[in-house]
């Protein structure tokens, strides 16, 4: 099975390379993107995905766990000393975080929760049925993507609100101009101190999991600047989901020492 | 159809193999990022000074939203109300002309004139004007071309394709793009509307508050040569459009006869009939303020301030409050303000000197930023007070200097900024307060003693050359001066300093003749004859300006300007002059031989900007040219191997605008790095071909550049930019065409230092620049043929004993690659509790020594190692060292010892429940054994509350996690304080332990057996070695 799909990875590798020479508009690089990585039809199959991951951070090497459902739902899990915080958890109605210094679950701003919902439906990514979810997207070009030959997307998305004032939401993405693999994505941080900066994130490692290709290695960070790896051990599709993590929860969702009596 | 696929797979597979190895002949020839990978250069500013500001833009709607167009650093953009800016225009050329905002897409839409307009001798140049339709993250070129000067941009209010251009055009010589363009294609095809000649471009253009059809133009003839500066002439005046820019009408009534000059022109947003204008003229008299109440059809002069009429070329712009039509600044020396309609004027508070352009907030017109040449300045008061932004790092260097010190120091002087040094490393970044002024008014070349604590500086045409004494805080002017039989002694503006490599105490200076003294500058002798062309016609500068009289010794010329001794032989010394010539001595100045004929294409009397004396060889050197001030744009630099008797040319078409400098690399004579108008280039192949570097360096212009010896840092002086550095380019030395057709290689490196230092950081705030800090990090250099993209790539690192130390992710780039380590191990796994001991996410470093590197890359693995030394300079000794290491080790292993009993711990909790659950008969004993188990693991790790001041009292993992912190991130080895500490703890460990194992062994195992009589099974508790690799 597995052997099956890489030779049809590779035959379409073949043929998209004889794509590229020729000019391109910003659906056919989509198609050829989402073709080369297991197909549109896969792709939409796809219930949820979970990561499990880690970070390196001076010595320390963070767990990670993260979700994403098509419904929107998701958690980030975070894990240290055995403890678990939880980042960006949306459970359908509620979005919220774990505070570091209580443990306890806090609820994210009312703005933050309505441009969250403006995302759901962006699953596995906002690309895949952007013309539905009422998204523009245009071809800006070739590109030099840190040296690599890509073309470059510009996604525009819902208006999103940011300190009161309405915004506009757009997302560039870069695709290897041979392979139409996702190489890496920009966009502009919204809010905070970093406001105006231009935030990178990279994508490589591809490998198969269950038909889909997917990057099992990322760097985020600063157009330009530092950037922080994260590197995904595994990745699962459409698995079943332990519900209660993502329910905000009344008290710490710290998994509490054993019971005693 | 399978079997098909399959076949041109092979097919396509074969022929690639056939195709991708690299024959001996085929050069490879990689350009900017797909060469230089990772290699990112850092600019550490300063910020403290900032640099010119030329413009100031604000968003119609939003009054967060500010832009700041800059003499040299790009635009940069403030969304939080001009608190701080960001730059958005790196990529492209940095001399900023004009920001417009487009009214009718203010949040997406904004065009940029390049070309600053303030057009004082050292100004840059711009290349037409760029648009951004998603508020600055991507830019497109306009179809403009020819354009070097932009003066305005105006979107039609009512049609957001009308764009009218107001183009200054070319400061150096005659041009036909000048005037006003209008497109009606949103900037796809541009009419020249509005055109008089080659000489005379729009200064200024604006348009009618209410009706889109007015307009007004001030034309303005002028022209600058390296020698002088006119401005003004019979083609100069004010011009009004009714009908869109078909037709254009002089506006003269009430101004001057005879020639005119700059003017500045500004409509009252609140009312389209009140104009200002400040005229320059044949008569000083009649310059001043003039004001038309009908719309430009009848003007009266109303002041004559020194404010208004100071410099028309640098400072032509007034600025009406959108709210009052007799609330008007005036740009200037000082800047002025009225209240009352022109009449009178005052001068606005304290701020940076020079101001280009002054922005009033949309809402509050207290509320106002001033442009000037020394940033940012913002006030909330009317302009009372004032201060300046301090994150915009666009200071202009001329030249800079390093020394040997560790870390090394740069030293350069600015325009309008004085002179500075400060260090190319500091705690916690690159402060403004790590800065130290070394002199005034316009700096040039700094440079250090090379064995005192002695610093020479200038300013501004060897007006003063100082003498600094660091450690006696003591200065003295040293320039050579005129003695009996002398002539008038001509500095450039810029006048050159060289120190010697030989003799510490040696110092050049050069005039039209070249100065030495042997004693720091107390005694002088000419060791030259007049080296220059000196040419009369080019030495008028008493007479230069124009209308208005402006010799402030800016435009002196036919002076010696490059100066260069050898580091091979101190009695070869190379001077070049600004007005052509390459002169060079191999004889310590008794005789100079004039080369310049020598030089083949190569136009007469172009600037010699930069010449370096090879570092290889005694007869080899490398002249930069730059011909920008005859309007002559092309790239020159040419090397000579033979003092100087042939030239070869060593630029290509890959070098886009004119040179400045070129720095040699110590030990590849093949590696050179050239400073341009546009940034940085680099050849790896002696000039065959030229690669331009552009990792976070923006195309600033590069006025000087210097390799540092021991760090193999390149350091630019940028003309807009600050200080960028290119830290250690060691990497671009080896690379040749074989290692280029490698898929991977390993570049050399020297063994990294492990820097034992353990400081507080710095002191700025979120608002001030802090210049990023040298990485000391232990660096795996390599480079890819190609991105990785498909299957895993990682780096393992192992010690000489084959143990795993770290796995790091990998940088995946084409080109060079670089993978950080920071010296840190991993940390130990600490005992889970109710909250986080903040000790444990303490990770203890390595040890110095040889360690291996592989890389994993799909299927194949790669080797190199990796050498760590300590520093040397480093107090620590070799025993305090291996006593820090093994107490650190001891406590990293108590650490992962208590968290595998508190494991142990919760599975025999666990265990007792679940037993009791099962079997009720073991109740009694049970309870027993739970109520000694929480009692051990409440005294082993806390419990209850949270990570800040809810906290428990803590316990032995956290006094553990506590001292391992105290000792594993410092460097020293423990204190008694700290030994006895530990002895307390370690008795406190070894008394849980032992309790551990007596209820393990005792009535644990006791109630284990009943429970497997009665067949309950137990869930199988992990190894140690299995629960320590668990995540």
């Amino acid at each position: 099975m597995i052997k099956s799909i890489k030779s049809t990875f590779l035959f379409l590798f073949v043929s998209l390379f004889a794509l590229s020479l020729n000019a391109q508009s910003a659906d056919e690089i989509l198609d050829a993107y989402y073709e080369a990585t297991g197909g549109r039809d896969a792709w939409n199959k796809v219930e949820n995905m979970k990561y499990t991951a880690k970070v390196n951070q001076g010595g320390m090497e963070i767990p990670i766990e993260m979700v994403e459902c098509k419904d929107g739902r998701s958690y980030t899990k975070v894990s240290f000393q055995g403890l678990n915080i939880l980042q960006d958890v949306y459970d359908g109605k509620d979005l919220w975080n774990t505070n570091f210094q209580t443990m306890k679950a806090e609820k994210a701003t009312s703005e933050d929760l309505s441009n969250h919902n403006l995302t759901i439906g962006d699953f596995p990514d906002p690309l895949l049925n952007y013309k539905k979810r009422g998204y523009k997207l245009e071809l800006l070009g070739k590109e030099s993507f840190d040296g690599t030959d890509a073309f470059k997307l510009k996604l525009t998305k819902k208006p999103m609100t940011v300190d009161g004032k309405e915004v506009e939401d757009t997302e560039y993405y870069y695709f290897e101009a041979e392979s139409f693999v996702l190489l890496g994505q920009e966009m502009e941080v919204k809010s905070g101190p970093m406001k105006g900066l231009i935030q990178q994130i990279t994508f490589s490692e591809y490998q198969e999991v269950d038909g889909l290709y997917v990057a099992f290695a990322m760097t985020q960070g600063e157009k330009g600047g530092q950037s922080q790896p994260i590197m995904i051990e595994k990745v699962e599709l459409n698995v079943e989901l332990d519900e209660s993590i993502m329910a905000f929860p009344e008290e710490a969702p710290v998994e509490a020492p054993a019971d005693k009596k | 159809m399978k079997k098909l696929s399959l076949l041109a797979l092979l097919l396509m597979a074969t022929s690639l193999l056939f195709l991708s190895p690299i024959s001996a002949q085929e050069t490879i020839t990689l350009k900017g990022k797909e060469l230089f990978g990772d290699m990112r250069a850092r600019q550490i500013g300063p910020a403290l000074m900032s640099g010119r500001i030329s413009d100031l833009e604000a968003h119609p709607n939003n009054p967060r939203i500010i832009y700041a167009g800059t003499a040299g650093g790009g635009v940069w953009k403030s969304n939080n109300g001009g608190a701080s800016f960001q730059p958005i225009f790196d990529d492209y050329i940095q001399s900023i002309g004009t920001v417009t905002v487009d009214p009718h897409d203010p949040d997406n839409t904004v065009y940029v004139g390049t070309g600053e307009t303030w057009t004082r001798n050292s100004v840059s140049l711009g290349d037409g004007v760029y648009k951004t339709s998603d508020g600055g993250q991507n830019w497109k070129k306009l179809p403009l071309d020819g354009s070097e000067r932009v003066s305005d941009i105006i979107v039609h209010p009512k049609n957001k394709d009308v764009l009218f251009v107001g183009e200054l055009g070319a400061l150096w010589g005659d041009s036909e793009t000048r005037g006003v363009y209008k497109s009606e294609d949103g900037g796809q095809t541009w009419d020249n509307i509005f055109y008089i000649d080659q000489k005379t471009g729009c200064a200024e253009l604006i348009m009618d508050p209410n009706d889109p059809n007015i307009l007004y133009a001030s034309m303005w003839e002028f022209r600058r040569t390296a020698w002088s500066f006119n401005s003004g002439g019979s083609k100069s005046g004010l011009f009004k459009s009714v009908d869109g820019g078909k037709n254009w009408k002089e506006l003269r009534n009430g101004f001057p006869s005879g020639k005119l000059g700059r003017i500045a022109v500004a409509v009252a947003p609140s009312d389209g009939n009140i104009l200002y204008a400040v005229i320059e003229s044949e008569k000083t008299e009649n310059n001043g303020l003039y004001r038309s109440d009908d719309a430009g059809n009848s003007w009266k002069r109303l002041n004559g301030d020194f404010g208004l009429v100071v410099r028309p070329f640098y400072f032509s712009r007034i600025v009406v409050d959108p709210k009052n039509p007799d609330v008007l600044v005036k740009a200037g020396l000082f800047g002025s303000i009225s209240r009352d309609g022109g009449k009178t004027f005052k001068d606005p508070g304290n701020m940076h000197a020079d101001i280009h352009d002054i922005l009033f907030d949309i809402n509050d017109s207290d509320r106002m930023y001033f442009a000037t040449d020394g940033g940012v300045y913002r006030t909330w008061d009317g302009g009372s007070t004032l201060d300046i932004v301090s994150n915009i790092p666009v200071s202009q260097f001329y030249h800079l200097a390093l020394d040997n010190e560790e870390p090394y120091n740069i030293y350069g002087g600015l325009q309008d900024n004085g002179s500075w040094y400060g260090p190319s490393h500091s705690p916690g970044g690159i402060e403004a307060r790590d800065w130290n002024r070394v002199g005034y008014g316009d700096g040039f070349r700094v440079l250090r003693h090379s064995s005192k604590p002695i610093i020479y500086s200038e300013m501004q045409g060897a007006e003063n050359v100082w003498r600094y004494d660091i450690e006696r805080n003591q200065q003295k002017t040293i320039q050579p001066l005129p003695v009996k039989g002398d002539p008038k002694l001509r500095y450039n503006w810029n006048a050159p300093i060289s120190l010697s490599p030989s003799k510490p105490d040696r110092i050049y200076i050069g005039s039209q003749f070249v100065h030495m003294s042997e004693d720091m500058g107390n005694t002088w002798k000419k060791i030259s004859k007049d080296l220059t062309t000196n040419d009369k016609k080019k030495q008028d500068q008493e007479n230069s300006g124009g209308l208005s009289k402006d010799n402030s010794g800016a435009e002196n010329h036919c002076t010696v300007f490059t100066i260069t001794e050898s580091s091979l032989d101190e009695n070869i010394v190379w001077a070049g002059t600004d007005d052509g010539n390459v002169q060079v001595t191999k004889n310590g100045g008794k005789k100079w031989s004039n080369v310049t004929k020598n030089i083949k294409g190569l136009p007469a009397n172009t600037w010699c900007y930069h010449i370096e004396a090879s570092v290889h060889d005694k007869g080899t050197a490398y002249a930069v040219f730059d011909g920008h001030t005859k309007n002559d744009k092309n790239p020159y630099c040419f090397k000579t191997t033979d003092f100087g008797k042939t030239w070869t040319s060593i630029t290509t078409n890959d070098i886009k605008g004119f040179t400045r400098s070129i720095q040699e690399d110590f030990v590849n004579p093949d590696l050179l790095f050239l400073g341009t108008e546009t940034g940085l280039y680099i050849t790896i192949n002696g000039g065959t071909s030229w690669s331009k570097f552009t990792n976070n360096m923006p195309s600033t212009a590069v006025h000087h550049l210097e390799m540092h010896p021991q760090t193999n840092d390149v350091v630019m002086a940028t003309h807009g930019r600050g200080i960028i550095i290119l830290d250690d380019i060691s990497p671009l030395r080896e690379l040749t065409n074989e290692i280029l057709s490698k898929d991977v290689h390993f570049f050399n490196s020297e063994p990294f230092t492990l820097i034992e230092e353990s400081g507080f950081g710095g002191s700025s705030t979120e608002l001030q620049f802090v210049g990023p800090n040298r990485n000391r990090n232990a660096k795996i250099m390599y480079y890819l043929k190609k991105r990785h993209i498909f299957g895993k790539m990682k780096i393992d690192l192992y010690d000489q004993q084959g143990n795993h130390v770290k796995e790091l992710s990998a940088s995946k780039a084409k080109g060079i690659n670089i993978v950080n380590w920071d010296y840190f191990t991993t940390t130990p796994k600490m005992a889970k509790g109710k909250t986080f001991t903040f000790g444990g996410f303490t990770a203890p470093r390595i040890q110095a020594g040889t360690y291996k590197v592989v890389m994993t890359k799909g299927k194949e693995k790669y080797e190199t190692e990796l050498v760590i030394k300590y520093d040397e300079t480093s107090l620590v000794s070799a025993d305090e060292r291996k006593q820090h290491h093994e107490v650190t080790q001891k406590l990293f292993n108590m650490s992962e010892d208590l968290a595998y009993q508190v494991y142990q711990m919760d599975e025999m909790i666990s265990g007792v429940n679940h037993l009791m659950g099962s079997l009720s008969s073991t109740e009694k004993e049970g309870n027993e054994l739970l109520k000694k188990l929480n009692t051990l693991k409440e005294s082993s790790v806390i419990t209850t509350g949270d990570n800040y001041v809810g906290a428990a009292e803590p316990q032995l993992r956290e006094k553990l996690a506590a001292l391992y912190s105290k000792v594993a991130s410092g460097f020293v080895p423990p204190s008694t304080s700290e030994l006895e500490n530990l002895a307390l703890i370690e008795e406190r460990f070894n008394k849980g332990k032992k309790e551990l194992e007596a209820l393990n062994k005792g009535p644990w195992a006791k109630l284990k057996d009943v429970g497997a009589i009665a067949g309950v099974t137990f869930p199988k508790v992990l190894s140690k070695t299995d629960f320590l690799k668990k995540s």
